[in-house]
């Protein structure tokens, strides 16, 4: 079972997913608590004028520093359209999203040959990942791994009660801008190895999943950690399978995602014995914050 | 020559028909906090128009059986305890979506499609696309209509409708799957990040003018038409994607709207100036 990993680039592909499974894991946790799996969303879409500038002007060496700039650009924005009161945050990260992504389309839109790029970037290559790839990865790992370190108290704090933290003298906005930031670099990070489905997929999917099993944070995280390398493993064999012994192109990360998916739905019913049995032991309850809110 | 042989024309036509239908269900939209459900739907929805078209049904109808899905699967997680609705609308997205990337894959010369379905291509709109958006239209405006009461009643006061004896369970799902039923329709025809520009932008620009449903809704629409036909002229001027442009000058209206509302608002009296700064 692990000799398709023998291949080289089957076993990039693992390491560059057993890298962002140790960041996503923690990550993730934050982005269910704090419920900013519309804003993961956004993000993936809103780096994307910043890699065709990045690229228009550097290269391929650009890519990153583009989308850097571009995803906190992004982090900046929605934090004080969220905090100006004008838009409801979901309707400012609506905005945000569609608009960045259009300067996107602008600008490549007056090149010739655009719709393969297009595709590349949704889907990502994570078959033919770099080991220049890996190591940048590598680096904003540990960035982000660090700044979690350094502020997973006062980002806890802030999650559970705002009102608390800003007493005791913690400044709201800039955790905020903080975790949007943490999860722009996330995206930054993974987007370009494994495409927009992947990086999405890994930010919501398994602290949602790990929430069945346990209410507590750092547990959350590992098992979070846990699953989407279980997944990969899983994902990146299948597809390697499927298509070497049956013929069949499966994507490697459709593959993966869909097997996060499925464990999912698979823990579903024991989320529900779980919340029954533990009354009151609910960690993100916090109560709806306006009488329309149905989802968000 | 008739008038709707030429491609300008009817991409005319069917920005003003998917405008008006996006002003409409995106008041709910912004009222309720959809956002993020209609992104979701726009992706999601994706493995239900590609099966469709490798079994070679209506599109539509494959995106309005999977659209239906997501609606009530939604509707349904976002009941469960340990899940909040945002994480429930994000796993049903992501699935979704690698699940229609997968169909997409096992297909050869897909990914054309898969462009022109992610970032639209309103200027090969074909009269069909035209008939359906119109027809769907009408049903939409329709059942808003019909349903209007309640719908509102759920959505200021929900303990209320309750207590009134509505069942605001039921009247979410009809709420959720009349929105569906708009984003099947116009994702095909101008793709997925203008139908969720087209929805949101407007209705979130009316909303700053006015705080009475009705009017908010009558602005929506004229607003979505405008911002349409502002981005296809734009587009032919500039050289430019039409599905861009057209996101680019709602986002404008929108942003125009936000200062000069406040502007209007904090000047005739105080408590105008209360309400466009609020603490």
């Amino acid at each position: 079972m692990i000799e398709p990993f023998t291949v080289p680039f089957m076993g990039r592909a693992l390491a560059e997913l057993a890298l962002l499974a140790l960041v996503c894991g923690p990550v993730s946790v934050f982005v269910f608590a704090r419920r900013l799996s519309f804003v993961s969303d956004a993000l993936t879409h809103t780096v994307f004028p910043g890699v065709v500038v990045g690229f228009l002007a550097g290269g391929i060496e650009g890519i990153v520093v583009g989308a850097l700039v571009a995803g906190v650009v992004t982090a900046v924005a929605l934090t004080l359209l969220s905090r100006g009161g004008a838009l409801s945050d979901d309707a400012a990260t609506a905005v945000v999203l569609t608009a960045m992504f259009s300067i996107g389309v602008v600008l490549v839109s007056r090149r010739s040959s655009y719709t393969s790029d297009l595709t590349s970037f949704l889907f990502g290559r994570i078959l033919t990942v770099t080991p220049r790839q890996i190591a940048e990865t590598a680096v904003l790992a540990v960035v982000i791994l660090g700044l979690l370190l350094i502020s997973a108290r006062a980002l806890v704090f802030r999650t559970f009660d705002p009102a608390g933290a800003a007493a005791a003298g913690f400044r709201i906005a800039g955790l905020d801008l903080l975790l949007n930031i943490i999860v722009a670099l996330v995206v930054v990070a993974a987007v370009r190895a494994v495409g927009t489905i992947l990086v999405v997929a890994l930010l919501i999917v398994p602290a949602a999943t790990a929430r069945m099993l346990t209410a507590r944070l750092p547990l959350m995280a590992v098992i979070g950690t846990g699953l989407i390398l279980v997944a990969a493993y899983g994902g990146l064999l299948a597809s390697w399978t499927a298509s070497v012994d049956h013929g069949i192109s499966l994507t490697s990360a459709s593959a993966v995602v869909l097997l996060l998916v499925l464990a999912y739905l698979l823990l579903l019913p024991l989320g529900a014995l779980r919340s029954r049995r533990k009354h009151g032991r609910i960690i993100s309850s916090e109560a709806r914050r306006s009488p329309h809110e149905l989802v968000g | 020559m008739n008038w709707w042989d030429d491609a300008l024309h009817r991409a005319t036509a069917e920005v003003l028909l998917a405008g008006a239908l996006a002003g409409l269900v995106g008041v709910h939209v912004v009222l309720r906090r959809l956002s993020f459900f209609t992104m979701a739907l726009t992706h999601a929805t994706f493995p239900g128009v590609v099966a469709a078209s490798i079994i070679g049904v209506n599109i539509v109808v494959g995106g309005v059986v999977a659209g239906a899905i997501v609606a009530l699967g939604v509707a349904a997680l976002s009941r469960h305890k340990s899940q909040n609705t945002a994480a429930a609308t994000g796993v049903l997205l992501s699935g979704g979506f690698a699940l229609g990337a997968g169909l997409v894959a096992t297909q050869n010369g897909f990914s054309r499609d898969l462009t022109s379905f992610l970032v639209g291509s309103i200027l090969t709109v074909s009269p069909q696309d035209l008939g359906t958006t119109a027809v769907v239209l009408v049903v939409v405006a329709a059942v808003l209509l019909a349903c209007a009461r309640p719908l509102r009643y759920t959505g200021f006061d929900r303990t209320g409708a309750q207590a009134a004896g509505f069942a605001t369970g039921v009247w979410d799902v009809v709420l959720l799957l009349a929105i569906q039923v708009a984003v099947v329709t116009i994702v095909p025809a101008i793709g997925t990040i203008l139908a969720l520009a087209l929805i949101v932008a407007p209705a979130a620009a009316a909303r700053q003018w006015s705080h009475r449903l009705s009017v908010i809704t009558a602005l929506a629409v004229t607003l979505g038409a405008l911002s349409g036909l502002g981005g296809l002229y734009a587009s032919s001027r500039w050289d430019v994607a039409a599905g861009a442009s057209i996101t680019l000058t709602a986002t404008a209206i929108l942003a125009l709207s936000t200062v000069l509302s406040r502007l209007v608002r904090s000047r005739p009296t105080a408590t105008g100036r209360l309400r466009a700064f609020p603490a």
